[in-house]
């Protein structure tokens, strides 16, 4: 076929917002008038954001949400092309310092309604319960003030409504089933299994991943176009943006996207008061809220409360503790490459499709806590030129030849936990964004623990490449997904929230977002980021009105509310394994 | 109450042969449709695995053939069973087959592009044909529901009208003299069987270009069931036309047919211990290896054939 | 350009026969293939992206003419393309002044590196101070083995001059930028992605072969050809940047997981 049936794919001249090719929001957003007070300001719509929004808006609480970036169009807005992604990352400035620093941008940030969840890989493996407790286990990190099995039914409740694919069994950690069905891979896949069968390594095939395998309501099955960290025009892989927001404004909520909220302000008796933000023509606006939930990740959370210092909060709001901003994390993201002597063509097919976990927990005659997973990745020419340039040393006539081998390589990512550090920080630079607010400075370096890890784990993963028959094997740092920077925990003097995502300074200020994890585990966060949302939302929901009018801090456990899921969550998929 | 196999089944090949041309095959018949339902449910539990089972209505083609394969076991045992579930079952799977296959073609159309990409789409998509193929067995129920048993005492007896119990003979009226069902009973739908070959070698030949093509024909081997469906198909529409070709190459084009599928089972078992993982990943590789039963519905295809040559030719014009 | 024909034959060379490949309309193993010709099945914001990345180039309008010239020059060993011929070369430098133009970057910086406007500014100083002390006239004039042993100090960390210049910023973030916007203009175009086997943009058309690297059918198979590199370039083997093997001081962006 020369071209498709009648012609050339066009845009449709249609009104309705889409989200995906079939999904489209019908109804008007309902908008509250300027200089009302709502219940709740929620400060950006990702991974966190999303969940607690569309909570709050179905048990009838008034809300907004703001994002920072647009309130994305799938049609029109996103392409089928690398670099005409670039729009997705969070792309203002943030300076990077220390002496192994981080990257940012398309690394680990988003910006527009969904967060990081538009372009995440979408690997959606949940911790292992000994992740909630390293210290008392290995004597390293931080125990999380709840446990796995408090966790653990936010975590099949989410695996239900994203959905999750994967394995029937899946065997590490805490074992359990998926409630869709594994995916079928490509080339990188086959080469991940090759290689840990031979070296008898446990694998599991075709995810776990937040892509559709079989078609939902009113999104598609995958078409495994490779294209998942471009953003899913599909709407086969699930983001906040088509899973949870459109349920949220079927409930009232408000999204207020192109926003930057700039500041939390401190009322009296302690409480905050509401948000200021500048809107899409860069005039500033007071938003009158009951309660406040922060969720920009753990860049912007602490970047904004800090930027909210105030009398009483001289150091950043809620941050009596000094450690807003610090024990930031990132993931050790080694991606380790293998050329073949067959082709691969690793640009088909979801990058993340197999993993490994067998590394996953502390063996002591490694020589150093905690550990690792191996996973598959398939970066796109762009992304994979600057990988041989680094992992190589690449340019000019040997950046051509490689790069004209692209479709013999394929590309493993190692995923390691790296320990909190009270160094490893954000802070405030001197230097400020477009509308004047103090930029993100952030220091990061490794330590023994993580360059032994790093070591171990990088050379195992090029093993596993080398077993599965590459000719030549290469590798590059890299880092992965941020967590921390507002960590959770009991103490006040060691934590900046309680394990209800509530600031213990200030009773209405929340935080809901990947940087009130203590540690990280070696999963990718963005399933628990999303569980604890859900979680958080069971907590505010339950307390009702006693959050917006008294300062005690109810520590019950809140009921789990099932019936808050978006409705397509029920009557799909397969039941599931359960230990 | 189930009757015991009769001694009697022990016969030469040339009362079988008889059975078969005057329709004493109930019990077979049965237990061919019963057995090949277990064939397509278990393709269509796990090509229904793959797509999540994201819709509930995908479990009902699972638990019908999981009830058409009693159905036939039970229609071996019993005469009753072959006279009244056995037909129930078959005439709702069916339904549900034609069913499925408005749902695979309306899945077809919601994938991006939808029939825009007729190609992509029905690859990529719904297998289409699937559901009617997998209707083959509900169909050989219900005609094994029509049929005589060969312990029957009416053997050799002058043909009489259609047994009146049958409750499918009231949905149409009956007034000629031969009727349909009377056909049947007495083994004389050669015509029709040889239709059922035709359509079902064009469905399953068609899902065998398809996936072949998705694996881009990289074994020479991989165009046999693509060449040897049309044959099969045109021996088919030969056998309606003429007695003849339905005794020489029906059989022959049939046989074929039921060789390929067979060295096909062989291929697609092997296809599955050689992806990577081989037999660690069992499930997983035979999920998305080649499907393992497709060259053996394309054999039932074939088996189809080779029914309706021994049969007789139907005597209502 | 006067420096296109200073010292020897800039193109790839075919190993047995020692003679030049090229200049070509398309390099790379997929004779035949175009991702363009599969324009029709792309979604329509996807096509005016990529159309647009080709049919218009930007013009320059941050850098003055003669910076422009050298970066071209510098581009010109970076990401060579003398076995493209002319009217298929890949515009290198027009995109790279646009983002600086945009004053668009990756969301971060270095905090051993000025802003990216200054970084290219003060890098085109630092060569060009190279090429004066190493040879005694601009970088323009030298021939392509002189081009790329200043590439190469860059690279390897171990600029002979410009010391001012590489205490401002750290010469090996330069370099990686330098290289990595280089090979996002390349290998953002779909020429590039020919050259490469890439089957770009994939909705709402999307794959049927995903194992085995097979081809779809609007895709080619890959046949290769042996060449090497020029004689005059130092840019064929491969080793690592400024010599480090642990590579955190400049962690990668791609390949999200």
């Amino acid at each position: 076929m020369k071209a498709p049936l009648w012609g050339e794919f066009r845009s449709q001249k249609r009104k309705s917002h889409m989200l995906g090719p079939i999904q489209r929001i019908e109804t008007p957003m309902h908008r509250f008038p300027e200089g009302e007070e709502v219940d709740y300001v929620i400060v950006g719509v990702g991974a966190g954001g999303g969940v607690v929004l569309q909570r709050l808006a179905r048990a009838g609480f008034r809300v907004i949400g703001f994002d920072a970036g647009p309130f994305w169009d799938t049609e029109r807005d996103w392409v089928s092309d690398e670099k005409g992604a670039h729009n997705l990352y969070w792309n203002d400035l943030r300076i990077t310092a220390g002496q192994h620093p981080l990257a940012f941008g398309a690394n680990n940030s988003g910006k527009g309604v969904g967060g990081g969840t538009v372009h995440w890989a979408s690997f959606a493996p949940r911790l292992h319960p000994s992740d909630f407790r390293i210290r008392s286990e290995d004597g390293v990190g931080f125990d999380w003030p709840i446990t796995y099995s408090d966790l653990k039914p936010y975590y099949e409740l989410l695996e239900l409504e994203l959905p999750v694919s994967g394995p029937s069994y899946f065997p590490w950690g805490d074992p359990h089933g998926y409630p869709y069905a594994p995916h079928p891979m490509g080339g990188v896949g086959d080469v991940l299994i090759q290689g840990c069968t031979k070296l008898g390594i446990r694998v599991s095939a075709g995810g776990p991943v937040a892509i559709l395998e079989g078609s939902r309501a009113d999104r598609p099955h995958c078409i495994y176009r490779g294209f998942c960290i471009q953003g899913c025009k599909v709407g086969a892989k699930a983001s906040t943006l088509i899973t949870h927001v459109p349920d949220a404004i079927g409930n009232g909520a408000e999204i207020r996207a192109n926003c930057m909220v700039s500041r939390i302000h401190l009322g009296e008796n302690r409480r905050v008061t509401g948000v200021s933000y500048f809107d899409p023509e860069g005039r500033e606006h007071f938003q009158k809220a009951k309660a406040v939930i922060v969720a920009g990740y753990s860049i912007e959370t602490p970047r904004l409360l800090l930027n909210s210092a105030c009398p009483g909060f001289e150091n950043g709001l809620a941050n009596s503790s000094d450690c807003v901003g610090r024990y930031l994390m990132a993931q050790a993201g080694n991606v380790v490459l293998g050329r073949f002597e067959e082709l691969v063509r690793m640009y088909k097919a979801p990058p993340a499709h197999a993993l490994t976990e067998e590394f996953y927990e502390t063996d002591p005659k490694r020589g150093f806590a905690r550990g690792f997973a191996i996973q598959t990745v398939g970066p796109l020419p762009i992304a994979f030129s600057k990988q041989m340039m680094t992992a190589k040393g690449a340019w000019g006539w040997g950046l051509r030849s490689v790069m004209m081998d692209y479709n013999h390589w394929a590309a493993f990512g190692f995923l390691g936990e790296i320990l909190p550090n009270a160094e490893n920080r954000v802070q405030l630079a001197e230097e400020k964004d477009q509308f004047g607010i103090p930029i993100a400075k952030v220091t990061f370096n490794l330590y023994d623990n993580d360059k032994k890890l790093i070591e171990y784990g990088k050379n195992k993963t090029m093993e596993v490449m080398w077993a599965a028959g590459a000719q030549e094997v290469v590798q590059e740092a890299r880092y992965a997904h941020l967590v921390g920077a507002a960590r959770m925990g009991d103490d006040p003097a060691t934590s900046v929230v309680d394990q209800f995502g509530r600031t213990h300074d200030i009773t209405n200020l929340f935080i809901c977002d990947g940087s009130i994890m203590p540690t990280q585990g070696s999963a990718n966060p963005g399933l628990t980021i999303m569980a604890l949302a859900a979680r958080v939302a069971d907590c505010l929901i339950s307390q009702g009105e006693k959050i917006f009018n008294s300062n005690e801090r109810d520590m019950q456990r809140p009921p789990m509310r099932r019936d808050l899921s978006p409705p397509d969550t029920w009557g799909h998929g397969m039941p599931t394994f359960s230990s | 109450m189930a009757e015991l196999p009769d001694p009697r089944l022990e016969r030469s090949l040339e009362e079988v042969d008889l059975d078969l041309r005057e329709g004493r095959f109930q019990r077979w018949l049965s237990l061919i449709a019963g057995l090949s339902s277990i064939l397509s449910g278990v393709e269509v539990a796990y090509e229904h695995y793959k797509g999540s089972y994201s819709r509930r209505i995908m479990y009902t083609p699972v638990i019908l053939s999981g009830a058409l394969a009693l159905g036939g076991v039970s229609g071996f045992f019993s005469r009753r069973a072959a006279k009244t579930v056995l037909p129930a079952l078959s005439v709702v799977t069916l339904a549900d087959g034609v069913t499925g296959f408005y749902f695979h073609v309306r899945g077809i159309q919601r994938k991006p592009g939808g029939w825009r990409l007729p190609i992509v789409n029905m690859i990529m998509g719904p297998p289409i044909f699937a559901p009617l193929l997998f209707g083959v067995s509900a169909y050989l129920g219900f005609l094994a529901s029509f049929l005589r048993r060969s312990e029957q005492p009416d053997r050799g007896v002058l043909p009489r009208p259609a047994h009146p119990q049958h409750w499918a003979t009231r949905l149409t009226h009956e007034h000629e003299p031969i009727t349909w069902s009377q056909d049947l009973r007495e083994g004389r739908f050669q015509k029709q069987m040889a239709m059922a070959t035709v359509i079902s070698a064009f469905f399953s030949g068609f899902e065998a270009w398809y996936s072949h093509y998705k694996n881009n024909f990289r074994y020479k081997v991989q165009w046999t069931p693509i060449i040897i469906a049309p044959m099969l198909m045109i021996a088919g529409v030969g056998a309606v036309k003429s007695r003849r070709a339905a005794h020489t190459w029906l059989p022959a084009v049939s046989a074929l047919a039921m060789v390929n599928g067979g060295v096909g089972f062989g291929y697609h078992i092997r296809g599955v211990l050689r992806r990577p993982g081989g037999l660690k990943k069992p499930i997983y590789n035979i999920i998305y290896g080649p499907p393992l039963f497709a060259p053996l519905l394309f054999a039932a295809s074939g088996f189809l054939g080779l029914l309706a040559s021994l049969l007789r030719r139907e005597k209502r014009k | 350009m006067n420096y296109q024909n200073a010292q020897g034959d800039r193109r790839p060379v075919d190993p047995r026969t020692g003679k030049p490949i090229g200049p070509m309309a398309q390099p790379g193993y997929y004779p035949g293939f175009s991702t363009l010709s599969q324009q029709k099945f792309w979604d329509a914001k996807t096509r005016d992206v990529v159309l647009d990345r080709v049919n218009n180039v930007p013009p320059i309008r941050f850098f003055s003419p003669e910076e422009a010239k050298l970066l071209e020059a510098i581009c010109d060993r970076v990401l060579p393309q003398d076995d493209r011929d002319q009217a298929h070369k890949i515009p290198i430098v027009p995109q790279i002044d646009k983002r600086l133009y945009e004053n668009s970057h990756d969301g971060y910086r270095y905090v051993d590196m000025p802003p990216d406007r200054d970084a290219f500014r003060l890098g085109l100083r630092g060569i060009q101070e190279i090429a004066q002390q190493q040879y005694g006239s601009g970088f323009l004039d030298l021939g392509p083995r002189e081009q790329d042993e200043i590439l190469q100090s860059l690279h390897d960390g171990k600029p002979s001059a410009g010391h001012e210049i590489w205490k401002k910023m750290a010469v090996h973030h330069f370099w990686l930028m330098l290289v990595s916007d280089c090979a996002e203009a390349y290998y953002s175009h779909p020429w590039a992605w020919d050259e490469i086997g890439f089957g770009g943009p994939a909705y709402p058309r999307a794959y049927m072969r995903l194992e085995r690297g097979e081809a779809e059918p609007w895709e080619s198979e890959e046949e290769r050809y042996e060449w090497e590199p020029p004689a005059n370039s130092l840019s064929g083997k491969y080793e690592l940047v400024a010599g480090r093997v642990e590579h955190f001081g400049s962690p990668a962006q791609g390949g999200t997981h």
